[in-house]
């Protein structure tokens, strides 16, 4: 559970309206009182296109976040879709991989030895299944200089057309609420630096997300 | 040998620049002491009596100066240097023999809990005397800030300055320092302490908070369902939670008052997304008045091992909106309402070799990745939940976000259809 934490520092958003913050800064605090990272929602297009991953802190166990496009920090995020592709690979320690389709694109996830829960789920989920997963997104440059965005999972459960369709509605939103701040949060500068954001591409992603639920 | 004129000049310009007084005489007479009688050479003599000078003026400050800036108590931060006149509105007894006095003064601007050194050799302070104090030092114990009556400050007594007529904080703005608040007692709880006189919960419409009153000869008594204005409370904090301490405070009843207090209870809405250790089917502990939770030896951190347990269910973990990850607790009632499962059956479940995990599994199976909609009161920051209720698919909800994503971008209409597959 602890690897599930992490300090509060980061986050524009981080704790607001969270009964457990009292007075204070924000270093001491989190060497004081941890409090979990939400899982950002994003659709599988924009976490493809995420490339700028960075350590909070200097520490072994500082968070690994990643800028989405959009201009938030995320070190772990929540989606729904249908699982397809599911491979088991490696001998002496078997990891599996697979993919889960949301109406954007596909996210490519896996879960290895340190995944043991996670793995045993996924060994026993039939593909075409509908699936939620909770993962931390990670950023890799293969050995042919190819960037590769895989979401590295803790928690998968098989579930239900209606949470899938649920899901999209809360995907959306937070994509608009991110293009709505975006240029006035300190991580969205961030990002327009980065990837000089065509915000448009986002907006068009949710909206067709949104019609596809519609069908 | 003669006293450079230039030097003097200097000495005086500096003593007047550190906001002291610069007599020509003293002046003189000490440089001459260093070096005529001394032998010490010009430049050291010039710095030492410069140095004598500055370490005077911090230590005492406004000396011999009666017209010394006063400050306002709320102003007073920990670090600080202070000259202050105010009331002295609660003694309570020391706690160390270092110190001869302890208590709250107060001015019209706030109030501030204080600590008068033994060794400072002061006089006694009365209670409901005003008096000025000159060169405090504030510091802070336990979060809040404290002023310290040393041998260096000036003490007179003086005449009454105004009435006080402090002024209730909501609870839900309380800080740590001293308050006066307007609550009603909520709950009186089982002191667990035998130095506590009364703990318990009070409140008004903007929230809840613990307090204690440690016995004392001058402590009052609280009752469930009344409305008080507590009067110079201390407000301390532990691990960052706060609790009113009402020992030695003045406190007067509000006869035939109301007040709404606000029972905390919030709405939650969120993807289930963790579930904590602790869920599933537990183990408490059957000792009258305990409820603790027995590890797997079945044993009680304050009873020992207790094999007549009793079985209970429950789910800890967090609900997830994707801003916020709140911690939440469900008891039986809820998990049995929301899952399905009831303790009848989990407690069929654990008696196989693997149940406790198996009961877990279900628990998961039916919650995770799932979204909810929780109502319940936030305790320190987890919510304890009352009921809780499975999120149906919004077509409203969906609707006003198609609206939304299609005002922000014009050419969508027309992309939508052949933008994708």
């Amino acid at each position: 559970m602890t690897d599930g934490y992490s300090g509060n520092s980061a986050g524009a958003n981080a704790g607001a309206g969270n009964g457990m913050q009292s007075g204070g800064q924000n270093g001491a605090q989190s060497a004081r009182k941890f409090i979990r990272e939400p899982a950002k929602r994003v659709f599988a297009a924009e976490l493809r296109e995420t490339r700028l991953q960075f350590k909070d802190g200097n520490d072994e166990k500082s968070p690994v976040y990643v800028i989405l496009p959009t201009g938030e920090r995320c070190n772990r995020i929540f989606f729904c879709g249908q699982m397809t592709q599911k491979e088991k690979k490696g001998d002496d320690t078997p990891f599996y991989t697979a993919r889960v389709t949301d109406p954007t694109g596909i996210f490519f996830i896996n879960a290895g030895s340190y995944q043991q829960e996670a793995m045993a789920k996924i060994s026993k989920i039939e593909q075409g299944m509908y699936v939620s997963v909770i993962g931390k997104p990670v950023v890799r440059t293969t050995p042919d200089g190819s960037v590769f965005v895989s979401v590295r999972v803790e928690n998968i459960s098989v579930t239900d057309i209606d949470t899938a369709k649920i899901w999209i509605d809360d995907a959306a939103k937070a994509t608009l609420d991110r293009i709505a701040v975006f240029g006035k949060t300190d991580d969205s500068i961030k990002a327009e630096e980065f990837y000089n954001t065509n915000l448009d591409v986002y907006k068009q992603a949710a909206y067709n997300a949104l019609i596809k639920t519609e069908m | 040998m003669e006293l450079d004129p230039q030097m003097i000049e200097r000495i005086s310009r500096k003593v007047i620049e550190m906001g002291g007084v610069a007599e020509e005489a003293k002046i003189r007479s000490k440089l001459n002491l260093l070096i005529n009688d001394l032998g010490i050479n010009e430049v050291e003599a010039e710095r030492m009596v410069i140095e004598k000078y500055s370490s005077d003026l911090a230590a005492n400050k406004p000396s011999g100066n009666q017209n010394a800036e006063l400050g306002k108590i709320s102003d007073a931060n920990p670090g600080d240097w202070v000259n202050i006149v105010g009331k002295v509105v609660s003694l309570s007894a020391p706690v160390s023999p270092a110190m001869s006095q302890t208590g709250i003064i107060a001015d019209d601007s706030g109030a501030i809990r204080f600590v008068v050194w033994a060794k400072a050799n002061a006089p006694t302070l009365e209670l409901g005397s005003w008096y000025r104090l000159e060169s405090a030092t504030v510091d802070e114990y336990r979060g809040s800030p404290s002023m310290k009556i040393h041998s260096g400050t000036k003490i007179r007594e003086v005449d009454e300055v105004c009435t006080l007529i402090p002024q209730p904080v909501p609870i839900a703005e309380i800080k740590p320092g001293i308050a006066t608040v307007r609550v009603k007692v909520v709950q009186n709880w089982e002191p667990r302490h035998e130095r506590m006189m009364q703990t318990g919960m009070v409140g008004d419409e903007t929230g809840t908070v613990k307090f204690v009153t440690w016995k004392d000869e001058s402590n009052t008594a609280v009752e469930e369902g009344k409305i008080y204005t507590v009067y110079y409370a201390g407000v301390d904090e532990y691990q960052g939670r706060l609790s009113l301490n009402f020992t030695g405070a003045t406190i007067l009843e509000d006869e035939g008052a109301d007040l709404d207090v606000a029972d905390g209870s919030t709405t939650v809405f969120g993807a289930f997304l963790n579930m904590g250790p602790g869920s599933g089917v537990i183990k408490r502990c059957p000792v009258e008045g305990c409820t603790r939770v027995l590890n797997r030896q079945n044993y009680c951190p304050d009873h020992e091992v207790q094999t007549d347990f009793r079985y209970d269910l429950r789910v800890t973990g967090v609900l997830d909106d994707g801003v916020c990850a709140r911690n939440i607790l469900m008891q039986r009632e809820v998990v049995e309402a929301v899952t399905g499962i009831t303790l009848e059956k989990a407690v069929e479940m654990v008696q196989s070799p693997l149940g406790l995990d198996d009961v877990v599994d279900k628990l998961k199976e039916v919650m995770m990745g799932r979204y909810f909609r929780c109502r319940g009161s936030n305790l320190d920051g987890t919510i304890l939940v009352s009921s809780c209720e499975f999120v149906d698919y919004d077509s409203a909800n969906h609707a006003a976000l198609i609206n939304r994503a299609s005002e922000s971008v014009e050419v969508l209409q027309s992309g939508a259809q052949g933008g994708n597959d």
